[in-house]
């Protein structure tokens, strides 16, 4: 067995972005400069619409879109640049994440001329929020055994069931939907669709779900008798479970996989700074080591991407190691500093953003897939299975 | 990679793979020095990859030498030819030539206080092939680059955990063959050995989960291949995980060395950020390849016969050479100190 496929090349890149990656800094410099650390922690979750407004006036949202709709239409390592500048300076970006990275992609792909054209502008502009309806109460990790129903009728998609855990979905725009539209045959993944859902709309009740740390991001989301329009349809009738497989991709090959911590990392150096023992330095030295290792292969990976490879397996390994790395972050961080983690309302700001990562941690080999699942995927790379 | 990288890393692997299998090991740790294979290497013009083609060399690049040092740790390859190129690029740094045949690297800086008139007593331990070489290489703190002869030394052979010599070396007042001054860090056999010894350990790691994929895919328990089983499965793709880490960091900490070079003046971009950085997460990662690489064979793996020790022991060597984790650790945590926070990020994006 040969494992050359799974490597990661090193790229380096190009010159010509610097510029970019200058501007982006200046602007976040001037745009966040007030938020307190424990609110910039919440990066890819932290919902600030007026913030994504101003993104997308620069030309920063929607960067991969055809101009012809609206889109800025510039490559895939403009778009890396700029949502890692945005990442790891912990800049509030869960209110267009979800549309520019997959589901703008998406429709730009499969979606009817007429959703191109009123909807791809509206991600590009930063106007529009989104939210990804996969989950259910009875399917999770084995998500095609979901089995909410749309029903082609003479009126349009009857749609009867439940989504659970949909981020967003009590504020967003539009849901993309993955629902049954045939009884499922000797291939599990035949008669899935996907579908686009404006919000909110009759017959579907979204309630929030408050999760551990008090605040309800996700929600549960009942369909009942809900009537979409015939051209809800996204793709293809029974091509779900392919186009979902491929949104996944852009979902696991990001430098949000393994920065959701990097501002505990930059408060950990602060906080050890003037008292370090050596044995600190190097607990930090080795977690320097490895986000930095983490970087070049997420580098990589956009690489491969910019040069019409397919990095999926890469990407999958990307998601696996990042997600460990953080999600030790913050045990190693209260290892070396002996401060109660703390609620926004008190402490300084370590212990605040130690508090509030330490809480989310949990969910970070959660959503978008488990490591469970992940290993699986690469082991089948691996001709394992 | 390059076309060229790709031809380069084929030829290399045609003539490790075909000369170098189980046997062949055990008869160098018996017999000690395999000429034959090293005359063969020098032929295929490995030593002097980063030489000029003006001097007769390749012509190379660090990438290109990342190619195939990593591949001399992918066959376990029982000879100082990684060494050999660091010898060729520090000779070539100083504009002298070297005396013909095998370098013996001096890995600590030598004191210019052991330097009388134009010879040298010392003491030097852990040359690597130090019994073989046909001369010696080291540097000073004072940044000079001095050969050395045979003439005169004593020896004491040792062995490090691979069974690759690892030799005491004293010189009495040997007389010094060449002296001179170079723009080097008087530590650069150091750094340079270290980044050579995480693309070993890259190289060593993706064999071993080779090995390891290939053996829980035959071998049968409770009517199923191994391969069948999740927890195996998770065992391999974790390893695969830090396998990725390591040979991602060490290919561009060789591209760094093309790019910066190793020698920055105070504030000064230069490679060591991600020698040290390709180090320190090699070392780290010998645990997870070595623990899992062995778990998943069983006894099997654990017999002299089988033969993953030759990997697995060279891990576990090269893990501590020139600076363990520990080492390499501290020097990013300092950087991260000196940095502060706010700064981390642009650092490491640089
Ligand atoms: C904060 C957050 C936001 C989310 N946002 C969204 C969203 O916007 N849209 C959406 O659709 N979903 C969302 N999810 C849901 C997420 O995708 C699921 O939690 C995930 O797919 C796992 O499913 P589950 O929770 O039902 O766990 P289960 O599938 O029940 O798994 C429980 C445990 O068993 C393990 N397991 C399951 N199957 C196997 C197996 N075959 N082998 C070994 N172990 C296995 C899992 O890895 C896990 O550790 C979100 C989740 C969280 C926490």
């Amino acid at each position: 067995m040969n494992i050359d496929g799974l490597r990661f090349e090193p790229y380096k890149l190009p010159a010509s972005l610097a510029p970019l990656r200058a501007e982006v800094r200046e602007f976040l410099a001037s745009e966040i400069k007030n938020f307190t650390p424990v609110h910039r922690s919440n990066s890819w979750d932290a919902f600030d619409p007026e913030f994504s407004r101003k993104l997308g006036a620069r030309g920063w949202l929607g960067m991969m879109l055809p101009k012809v709709y609206g889109g800025n239409e510039r490559g895939p390592l403009e778009r890396y640049v700029i949502v890692e500048e945005l990442l790891a300076a912990g800049a509030p970006s869960g209110f267009h994440w979800i549309g520019d990275r997959q589901s703008g992609p998406l429709l730009a792909r499969y979606g009817t001329e007429e959703q191109k054209k009123t909807i791809l502008p509206q991600i590009t502009a930063g106007e529009v929020c989104f939210c990804i309806g996969m989950s259910e109460p009875n399917a999770g990790s084995d998500l095609a055994s979901l089995r909410t129903r749309a029903e082609r009728t003479d009126a349009g998609w009857l749609v009867n069931g439940q989504k659970i855990w949909t981020s967003h979905a009590h504020r967003a725009h539009y849901m993309i939907a993955l629902f049954r539209t045939s009884p499922p045959d000797k291939d599990r993944h035949a008669g899935l669709s996907q579908f686009l859902i404006k919000l909110p709309s009759e017959g579907i009740t979204c309630r929030p779900i408050k999760d551990l740390t008090g605040r309800a991001q996700f929600n549960e989301v009942f369909f009942e008798d809900a009537l979409l329009p015939h051209d809800a349809l996204v793709g293809v009738e029974g091509a779900g479970w392919k186009q979902v497989v491929e949104e996944l991709t852009f979902e696991r090959s990001g430098p949000e996989r393994y920065l959701s911590c990097f501002l505990l990392l930059t408060q950990l150096i602060d906080a050890v700074k003037d008292s370090a023992s050596p044995e600190t330095l190097r607990k930090i030295g080795e977690q320097i080591a490895l986000v930095t290792a983490l970087r070049n292969m997420s580098l990589s990976v956009a690489g491969m991407l910019n040069e019409g490879r397919d990095p999926s397996l890469q990407a999958s390994i990307v998601k696996d190691v990042g997600c460990t790395f953080e999600q030790g972050l913050p045990a190693l961080a209260q290892e070396l500093v002996d401060l109660e983690p703390s609620l926004a309302s008190y402490g300084n700001d370590f212990q605040q953003v130690l508090g509030n990562l330490m809480q989310l941690a949990p969910s970070f080999s959660l959503r978008g897939g488990t490591p469970e699942i992940l290993r699986g995927i690469i082991a089948r790379g691996l001709g394992l299975r | 990679m390059s076309e060229l990288q790709n031809i380069l890393e084929e030829s290399v692997a045609r003539v490790l793979d075909d000369s170098i299998d189980n046997q062949f090991l055990t008869s160098v740790e018996e017999n000690g020095w395999p000429t034959e294979l090293w005359n063969t290497l020098c032929e295929l013009g490995l030593p002097q990859i980063l030489a000029s083609e003006e001097s007769g060399g390749m012509g190379g690049s660090w990438a290109d030498a990342y190619v195939v040092v990593r591949r001399c740790g992918y066959a376990s390859l029982p000879l100082p030819i990684p060494e050999a190129i660091i010898a060729t690029w520090i000779a070539k740094q100083a504009a002298i030539e070297l005396p013909e045949g095998v370098p013996g690297l001096i890995p600590q800086p030598l004191t210019s206080d052991l330097i009388r008139g134009d010879s040298l007593t010392a003491e030097i331990a852990r040359i690597p092939w130090g019994r073989d070489a046909n001369y010696y290489l080291g540097i000073t703190d004072a940044s000079e680059l001095v050969i050395l002869g045979r003439d005169g030394i004593a020896l004491v052979a040792e062995d490090n955990l691979g069974r690759d010599p690892r030799d005491t070396v004293s010189f009495g007042n040997a007389r010094l063959l060449n002296r001179t001054a170079t723009d080097l860090p008087p530590d650069a056999v150091q750094w340079l050995c270290a980044m050579l010894r995480s693309a070993q350990i890259a190289g060593a790691s993706a064999r071993c989960l080779e090995i390891g994929i290939e053996f829980v895919g035959n071998r049968e328990q409770f009517g199923r291949p191994l391969s069948r089983f999740q927890a195996i499965q998770h065992h391999l793709a974790v390893m695969v995980g830090a396998i990725a880490t390591v040979d991602s960091m060490s290919a561009n900490a060789f591209r760094a060395m093309d790019h910066y070079g190793i020698n920055g003046g105070p504030g000064e971009r230069d490679a060591k950020f991600e020698i040290a950085a390709a180090k320190c997460r090699a070392s780290d990662s010998v645990e997870t390849v070595t623990r899992i690489g062995h778990q998943v064979h069983g006894a099997i793996g654990f017999t002299y016969e089988y033969g993953l020790h030759f990997l697995t022991r060279r891990l576990w060597a090269w893990r501590a050479e020139f600076g363990g984790s520990g080492k390499w650790a501290q020097y990013l945590g300092e950087v991260a100190k000196a940095q502060g926070g706010d700064n981390i990020w642009a650092y490491i994006t640089n």
